[in-house]
């Protein structure tokens, strides 16, 4: 079985986002990172650029597969994790740790509002 | 039919290997009557007549071939402008024609098909350290298309944002009609610069290029055979408006000329087959070489070394997320087979010549441009070469008279010329046919 | 089948790099004719003797999978026996030309290639052929460009290219590089194209429909006629992707089938060998309404002999001259060698072995009645692992988890060369690997040169040239 900690919300394609309050951190779910296998390369924007609730932000790459990321809410990036440059596997290793992918200031509360529950997202992988 | 059947088996193909009996035991096994029952084509698209192909024996075929092939004139060619040869040694056949090489697929399957994959990876290194650029591919179809894949390239980098490829005026034309059909269903447009005295004019260059610049493209040497003295400058141009700067050449060149990487070549395309092949009519191997930021913008496979369970060094293809097999349209280049046997039999060449018989060979190849020229100029009413520069291989000959009617001439004699325009002729010299050089002057003299 | 592949070498690596035997840096200034400025400073290669270069290759042959070696079932390779003789015809040296000689100069190698358009375009049911696009994929690029042009002619402004879901990459990368938007067309129930989804994707957009026939399952489009109707109604070309000709050699023809332009890959129909991925050859064949847009020059016949000829509204070039000669003349020869009766047979038999195979394994075939080639399933297992496993028992794997719509796919085409001995063994294999454990399966291979190759750590340290092994070795 997949993890999907309840402490985030989801999108239907398979990323997550979480937030301390200050910060919003994204990343893809345990699920989405079984179903790619092995990552060999991420391509994430930039500190500084924004990015779109819905709209691609990204590229994932496995050794057979590509697959676009979709933000799951809008914001500016403040951080990315330069970390998955060098060692793209840690989005198999740590998904929900290690394995994030940005961090974005403070969305909108109807960003969160419009993503999954844990619950609903398990759901839609079984 | 004639004497199609090696044996008695039925009329049909030779390399089926099925006698009467397996062919009816297979069908019996799969609960078919006949052959015709295992094809689910409508009667309405079902082909009933016949294609007209008559069947010829493995004996007449090489016959008729061989005398078909004849009838091409006996001449001693002085041909280059982007198509070169030189002498291939007999191990390069012996070699690359083994059937475990020649026969065999794309390494989808690395575990089984590492010598080919070592091989590639070796031309991969040769081209590495010709052009000084730390990433090649394992080949391109040609010289043309390489350059195709260059502009398309500059045309998705970041560091480009410009939608203008300059190429110099004196591009092959056949190059230029390639290129224009690369660039076809991108907002990229071609457009020349001038030359001065054969080589490239720096200032007019350095005119023509804006920051809508994408791409500026040099060869070294020329479609004329000249040696670029300037190509330092060609590159600070590109930067200055953050353009790339893609440089033609050859693998023979590559051995003598300016080092690419040194001059800041962002992209290295040409010839690659002018070791290892034969003169096939034009059929090439482009070679295609770029700086490591572009890793994941680069046309074709790559072969990559990595380890296996064993924990051996071992090969495989690799960054295959770039590639129409998974990216599909989104893909770097819709390249799949490409000219891998060709790379094999450039990389045995090169392996065969070593660095000092390259050095000598592309040396050859300007003392013997040299000396024809001079020898040529001193006939009357010709002026060769027609650039005072220093030229590879090849040079431009000015002539009084009508070059087409000298060239008729000359291959009336048994030699064959390029013809540029009314009064110019170029004239390709290498280890082949340097020494036929004597009985081109005569020749030549004797057209004039 | 017992098999061990050959395994040279030491504790560190398989066969020691050219570099690794020997490498020598040249003082290029010195020996060079040039003033210092324009050449470069040194050159580091290898410097090996002769009779250690042929040691060199021959160990990394014997190190290398081969038609010759054993059945090699590939779907949609069609990875056929290529006949020795046709090597000699292509290695006859007054073939050896220059393409800048005078065409008076050059008839006997115009004739050979007028004799293969002309063969081309019978087999295709097509009107003329050019020969220039030096593979499969050029040849899609060219046969796009040539609809392109020909849209254009009429001041038709079309921006969609319709390519099932099914079909090779190269499909849809082709009408990308030409500057379509591609419409993908989800595959139908019965893996055929769904006439209804055709329908709803055709508009007044629809520049062409890429189809290959039979598809990449093995199925023939049995609603051709429609689908033509459907695509020609919107003032579409239909396009025929030639990957899969091997299955209707001589039984049908893409012209006949309302095809107005195709490739051919000569390296799969007509048995040139595929060289470790290529050289290859696509010749485009056109009906009469695309002729002045092909690529120039064409070869024509002139009333003494043959001439280079150029299209009047031509796309231009593909290749820099006229195509892979060495390969187009070896298709020339395959196809004489065959003849009427020789190319119909090949088909039956590939049909025929593709068949017999699939009764003789124990995998499930979603989609029939399939012709030259299957797309078995592995099921419940990885498709991958399975190849990997096929390995150990002397035979190539087919291609595997490819079309994507078939689960754990393993397509599979045979063709006419393997005996029924052969397809025997190759079925033991398929039937041995997948009833193998699991644990045996994912250690594989083990016989092969080298063990199973960490796919993911080359890609993401990607080490691609002998400098980029540098200290880590």
């Amino acid at each position: 079985m997949f993890e999907t900690p309840e402490d985030r919300k989801y999108q239907e394609s398979h990323e997550y986002a979480t937030t301390d309050g200050e910060t919003v951190t994204i990343g893809i779910t345990d699920f989405a990172q079984d179903e790619l296998g092995d990552v060999v390369f991420v391509e994430l924007p930039e500190v500084g650029d924004d990015i779109a609730q819905g709209e691609e932000f990204g590229v994932v790459e496995s050794i057979k597969a590509v697959s676009d990321l979709y933000a799951p809410i809008s914001g500016t990036v403040t951080e990315v994790n330069e970390e998955l440059f060098d060692r793209p596997e840690l989005v198999n290793e740590d998904p929900y740790g290690e394995g994030w992918m940005l961090k974005v200031d403070r969305a909108d509360d109807a960003d969160f509002d419009a993503l999954l529950s844990a619950d609903e997202y398990r759901e839609q992988t079984e | 039919m004639s004497n199609h059947n090696r044996h008695e088996r039925a009329q049909g193909s030779p390399y089926a290997p099925h006698t009467p009996e397996d062919t009816a035991a297979m069908l019996n096994a799969i609960g078919l009557e006949s052959e015709a029952e295992l094809f689910d084509v409508p009667a309405e698209v079902r082909f009933e007549d016949e294609l007209g192909i008559e069947s010829r024996s493995e004996r007449e075929l090489r016959a008729e071939l061989s005398s078909t092939l004849a009838k091409n004139a006996d001449l001693t060619e002085f041909l280059g402008r982007d198509h070169h040869t030189h002498y291939v040694p007999s191990l390069i056949d012996e070699l690359s024609e083994r059937s475990e090489f020649l026969t065999s697929y794309t390494q989808y399957q690395p575990e089984i098909t590492q010598g080919f994959l070592q091989a590639l990876f070796e031309y991969q290194s040769l081209v590495v350290e010709l052009t000084g650029l730390p990433i090649a591919n394992c080949s391109m179809y040609d010289a043309a298309t390489a350059l195709g894949e260059a502009a398309r390239l500059a045309g998705r980098v970041r560091q480009a944002s410009g939608t203008r490829v300059l190429v110099p005026e004196i591009l092959h034309e056949n190059k230029r009609a390639v290129l224009e059909n690369y660039v076809d269903g991108t907002d990229l447009t071609v457009h020349t610069y001038p030359m001065a005295d054969g080589t490239v004019d720096v200032e007019a260059l350095a005119a023509a290029a804006d920051e809508e610049t994408a791409m500026i493209y040099a060869e070294n040497p020329t479609v004329h055979g000249t040696i670029e003295s300037r190509l330092a400058d060609v590159g600070d141009v590109a930067d200055d408006v953050e353009a790339l700067f893609c440089l033609g050449s050859d693998v023979v060149a590559l051995g003598l000329l300016t080092e690419p990487a040194s001059v800041g070549a962002d992209v290295v395309v040409g010839e690659a087959d002018a070791l290892g092949l034969p003169t096939a009519y034009g059929m090439g191997l482009g070679l295609f070489a770029t700086r490591e930021a572009f890793l994941r913008q680069v046309p074709g496979r790559l072969v990559g070394a990595g380890e296996d369970a064993a924990g051996k060094r071992a090969y495989t293809l690799t960054l295959q997320t770039r590639e129409q097999h998974i990216r599909k349209e989104r893909a770097t280049s819709n390249i799949c087979t490409n000219q891998a046997w060709v790379a094999l039999r450039t990389a045995m060449h090169l392996a065969w010549l070593g660095p000092d018989g390259l050095v000598d060979l592309a040396s050859q190849c300007v003392r013997e441009a040299q000396s024809l020229a001079e020898r040529l100029s001193e006939l009357r009413g010709v002026k060769a070469p027609v650039h005072d520069r220093h030229h590879f291989r090849e040079f431009l000959v000015r002539t009084d008279q009508p070059a087409s009617a000298i060239a008729n001439d000359l291959e009336a004699s048994g030699f064959a010329v390029h013809v540029v325009d009314d009064h110019r002729l170029q004239v390709c010299v290498t280890d082949v046919n340097a020494a036929a050089t004597d009985a081109l002057v005569a020749a030549f003299e004797e057209a004039l | 089948m017992n098999h061990d592949q050959a395994r040279y070498g030491d504790d560190e690596r398989y066969e020691p790099l050219l570099s690794e035997k020997d490498t020598t840096s040249v003082d290029v200034d010195e020996q060079s004719p040039l003033p210092d400025d324009l050449t470069r400073d040194s050159l580091e290669l290898p410097g090996l003797s002769e009779p250690e270069i042929a040691r060199h290759y021959t160990r990394l042959s014997q190190m290398n999978w081969s038609v010759e070696s054993g059945p090699y079932p590939l779907g949609s390779c069609t990875m056929k026996y290529n006949p020795s003789f046709t090597e000699d015809v292509a290695a006859d040296p007054n073939g050896a030309v220059h393409p800048d000689r005078s065409e008076a100069s050059l008839q006997g190698t115009l004739e050979v290639l007028h004799g293969l358009q002309d063969y081309l375009a019978r087999i295709g049911g097509m009107d003329a052929v050019t020969l220039q696009p030096p593979a499969g994929a050029a040849g899609e690029f060219t046969g796009i460009l040539v609809a392109k042009a020909y849209h254009e002619s009429r001041d038709d402004d079309r921006s969609e290219v319709i390519v099932p879901a099914s079909a090779h990459g190269t499909n849809f990368a082709s009408a990308a590089m030409a500057g379509y938007d591609v419409v993908e067309l989800p595959s139908g129930e019965d893996g055929r194209v769904d006439l209804d989804a055709l329908e709803a994707a055709v508009s007044e957009d629809t520049a062409a429909l890429m189809l290959t026939n039979p598809n990449t399952v093995g199925l023939f489009e049995r609603d051709i006629v429609e689908i033509a109707d459907i695509v020609h109604d919107a003032g579409g070309l239909l396009y025929y992707d030639g990957a899969n000709l091997n299955a209707l050699l001589g039984r049908a023809r893409p012209g006949d089938m309302g095809f107005d332009v195709m490739h051919y890959n000569v390296h799969k129909t007509f048995a040139t060998p595929h060289g470790g991925g290529g050289p290859g050859a696509g010749p485009v064949g056109v009906v009469d309404d695309l002729v002045e847009f092909l690529p120039s020059p064409r070869v024509c016949e002139t009333e003494g002999g043959y001439e280079l000829c150029e299209p009047e509204q031509t796309i231009g070039k593909v290749h820099g001259y006229q195509g892979n000669w060495l390969v187009l003349v070896k298709a020339y020869a395959y196809i004489a060698r065959l003849g009427d009766e020789g190319l119909e047979d090949a088909s039956a038999k590939a049909v025929l072995n593709a068949n017999y195979l699939a009764e003789q394994i124990d995998y499930e075939i979603p989609y029939e009645p399939f012709h030259h080639e299957f797309a078995a399933t592995a099921g419940d297992r990885d498709a991958a692992d399975v190849a990997k496993r096929m390995l150990d028992y002397g035979v190539h794997p087919p291609t595997t988890k490819w079309p994507e719509f078939v689960p754990e796919a393993m397509l599979t085409e045979p063709t006419e060369a393997e005996s029924r001995a052969s397809l025997d063994d190759l079925a033991a294999a398929f039937n041995a690997a997948m009833a193998d454990s699991i644990e045996d399966v994912e250690s594989a291979p083990s016989k092969t040169t080298a063990r199973r190759i960490d796919q993911a750590a080359a890609a993401r340290n990607p080490r691609l040239s002998w400098h980029a092994l540098g200290d880590e070795e």
